[in-house]
């Protein structure tokens, strides 16, 4: 008897502590829940997020209304546009179809939404790329099950000859920055519509010039940032307007690089090695810029030279500065002071590589910095500090309660810990460079919206296309990109004169000293 | 004596070491699915999602699938719970320790702590290959080769007549 008990004890030696657990986890669990579970609103202490649920506008596109557009410019971004309107090279539609059947690649090109446009004219100061320009527009398969075999796009010698033929409705400009403005303008007084990308113009003067042409005419103008569309900057916008933030007092930006490539030197980049000076028409190329005898690493690199490009304030602030614009309504600074110079790539132009910018705000009682680095690369997120939130924001939002915060006092999130984590799952493929990593992460890439994940650019530009059908509007339009512009040149010439420099609002114009 | 019947001879305090790796290891298994239970509208979605490593478009795929997703979805809770009960108890003890030791394989390869796949926000602390996933499926190897329910659990009552005599013999044997 006194084995059998014992045995039957030994057995169940377990159970008391079992008893234990499910005495005790019953009130346990409850707290572990509710703490980890408690409402994301209740936590914001907001009513709800709008923006999440944002529909896309349906296909505007049919047989009466197909679009002829013109590209000025094919070159890196102008091949992008493309395809993001359904056209590609033959090559990428081989290189993406193995034993007969088509990669993730090719087959998300061919799902993507057609835009019911026709890529009509191209023009371009390197013939190799004007030559590639015909082959995309007769390449093959695109999007909707239609084929782009149907006529060649017509090659025009410039684009004064594109904007004023009658074959062409609207055009996109993808040129070096110093071009952006004429083209622009002289489309627009031609009554084409105009897609123009990032920066928008090389100067001041040329910001405020621009503004008054687009606005004379009417044509519908769309500036290239394509981060306009990326969800996370819209419930960003929300959650600032919400007050989920406070008072915002600062807001940073960056910049940061280490290769040549991410420095804008590329002369031997893509199929730049092709060009020489039999098939530049290297006039065209410079435009209004000051004569120069003919140098390919001026024409490939003309990011670096401030003679076309409008250095890393332009390269890459305007992204980060649009960004943070879109969610914040910042405009224009009243004073920018900018530090930094030209230490590490010396062989190519006049751009800084270490810069150092401050905008200051007094009427929002803010300051923005800007601080860009090309020989680290090292991920910053754009940041967003507030009285009783930061947030940091790019594709991602990640939102931490700050420590001295009232609105969230009865919040136990530790401040190094998000209290509120967005980002989208955008499946996105592998992704090689750093480069490219970061502007995917910067939210330049895909987005997710309407259970959809889209490119970004691809929204960008249906939302340009759609305006001019007469569905909705611009959200790039000319008055922001007029503040992009001058916000960036504002930094570029204090930079230039190692002084402070004030934005005189009434006579728009920048005060140097 | 043969090696292999070691395990039926072991001393009060190594009884009482793997009993105790035993409860501890289903406490955790238990209170992990509870919790998943509890949680309303708990899913797996987010944490596949954020797969990472080798075989992150598998368990993203997984994701995808509203079927499999509400599969994967029921082993987690159910199969947590009732392998942390198994545990706890000492009953089925063999099988659900190589239940176990899958779903703990299949938790450590969704983020397997491998060199250069950055830091993750559904992971914590510092792993290199090693993680505490890793020793759980060690512990659990360690607990079917040397098991301890049919001492200290309800496998015990199970265990055949004429197993207990073997190890009441042998245990004399090695009392003399």
């Amino acid at each position: 008897m006194n084995t059998v008990r014992r045995d039957f004890l030994k057995g169940i030696a377990a159970v008391p502590f079992l008893g234990y657990f499910a005495f005790a986890f019953k009130e346990n669990i409850n707290k572990e829940i509710s703490a980890k579970s408690k409402n994301l609103y209740e936590t914001l202490k907001i009513r709800q997020l709008d923006a999440p649920g944002a529909k896309l506008l349906p296909p505007t596109g049919n047989d009466g209304n197909r679009l002829r557009i013109g590209l000025v410019g094919n070159g890196w971004r102008g091949e992008q546009l493309l395809k993001s309107l359904g056209y590609v090279h033959p090559e990428f539609i081989k290189q993406n179809t193995v034993d007969g059947k088509f990669t993730k690649r090719l087959q998300d090109f061919l799902d993507q939404e057609d835009l019911n446009i026709e890529f009509a004219g191209v023009c371009d100061t390197f013939d190799v790329r004007v030559q590639r320009g015909v082959e995309i527009s007769t390449g093959g398969l695109g999007p909707g099950g239609k084929t782009n075999t149907s006529a060649p796009a017509k090659v025009f010698p410039s684009y004064r000859e594109m904007v004023d033929s009658d074959e062409i409705d609207a055009i996109l400009i993808a040129t070096p920055d110093h071009t952006h403005t004429q083209i622009a303008i002289a489309a627009a007084k031609a009554g084409k519509h105009v897609y123009l990308e990032k920066p928008m113009t090389h100067s001041i003067e040329e910001a405020v010039e621009l503004k008054k042409v687009i606005k004379s005419t009417g044509v519908v103008f769309q500036l290239g940032h394509e981060n306009r569309q990326q969800m996370s900057f819209k419930i960003a916008r929300e959650l600032y307007q919400k007050g989920v933030l406070g008072d915002v007092s600062i807001v940073q930006t960056f910049t940061n690089r280490n290769t040549v490539f991410g420095a804008w030197i590329r002369d031997d980049a893509f199929d730049h090695k092709l060009g020489n000076r039999d098939n530049i028409d290297w006039k065209e190329f410079l435009a209004g810029a000051p004569w120069h005898e003919f140098d390919r690493k001026r024409y490939f690199s003309w990011q670096r030279y401030s003679d076309y490009g409008t250095s890393v304030t332009g390269n890459d602030f305007s992204h980060r500065y649009d960004c943070v614009n879109q969610i914040l309504e910042l405009g224009i600074p009243e004073t920018v002071v900018a530090l930094g110079g030209q230490h590490y790539y010396k062989t190519h132009g006049d751009m800084p590589d270490v810069l150092s910018a401050v905008f200051h705000y007094p009427k929002r009682k803010l300051t923005m910095t800007y601080d860009c680095s090309l020989k680290n690369s090292i991920y910053r997120q754009s940041k967003i500090l507030g009285s009783e939130a930061s947030m940091d924001v790019d594709r991602a939002i990640m939102l931490y309660k700050d420590g001295n915060s009232e609105r969230y006092a009865d919040i136990q999130a530790n401040p190094s810990d998000p209290m509120y984590y967005y980002e989208p799952n955008t499946g996105i493929d592998a992704i090689s460079s750093a480069t490219s990593q970061a502007y995917i992460k910067g939210g330049y890439g895909p987005t997710y919206i309407d259970g959809k994940v889209i490119d970004a650019t691809l929204l960008h530009l249906k939302e340009w296309i759609d305006a001019i059908r007469g569905h909705g509007k611009t959200s790039c339009n000319i008055d922001v990109g007029f503040e992009e512009a001058v916000t960036f040149n504002l930094a570029n010439l204090a930079y230039v004169n190692k002084k402070p420099v004030i934005w005189d609002s009434v006579n728009e114009k920048a005060i140097v000293g | 004596m043969k090696r292999g019947k070691i395990e039926h001879s072991y001393s009060d305090w190594q009884v009482f070491a793997l009993t105790f790796l035993r409860v501890l290891i289903g406490w955790h298994f238990l209170y992990e699915g509870l919790v998943k239970i509890y949680t309303p509208g708990w899913t797996a979605k987010g944490y596949l999602l954020g797969s990472a490593g080798p075989f992150a478009l598998l368990f993203k795929s997984m994701a995808q699938s509203e079927f499999i997703l509400n599969l994967v979805d029921l082993f987690n809770e159910w199969g947590l719970v009732l392998i942390g009960l198994s545990l706890f108890i000492g009953l089925f003890s063999k099988p659900s320790k190589i239940i176990g030791i899958v779903l703990l394989s299949l938790y450590y390869l969704a983020y397997p702590p491998f060199p250069g796949l950055g830091e993750n926000i559904n992971v914590e602390g510092n792993y290199w290959i090693v993680n505490k996933n890793l020793i759980e499926i060690a512990a659990l190897i360690l607990l079917s080769v040397f098991p301890s329910s049919f001492v200290t659990g309800f496998d015990r009552f199970l265990t055949s007549a004429k197993k207990k005599e073997k190890y009441d013999k042998q245990k004399e044997i090695l009392q003399t």
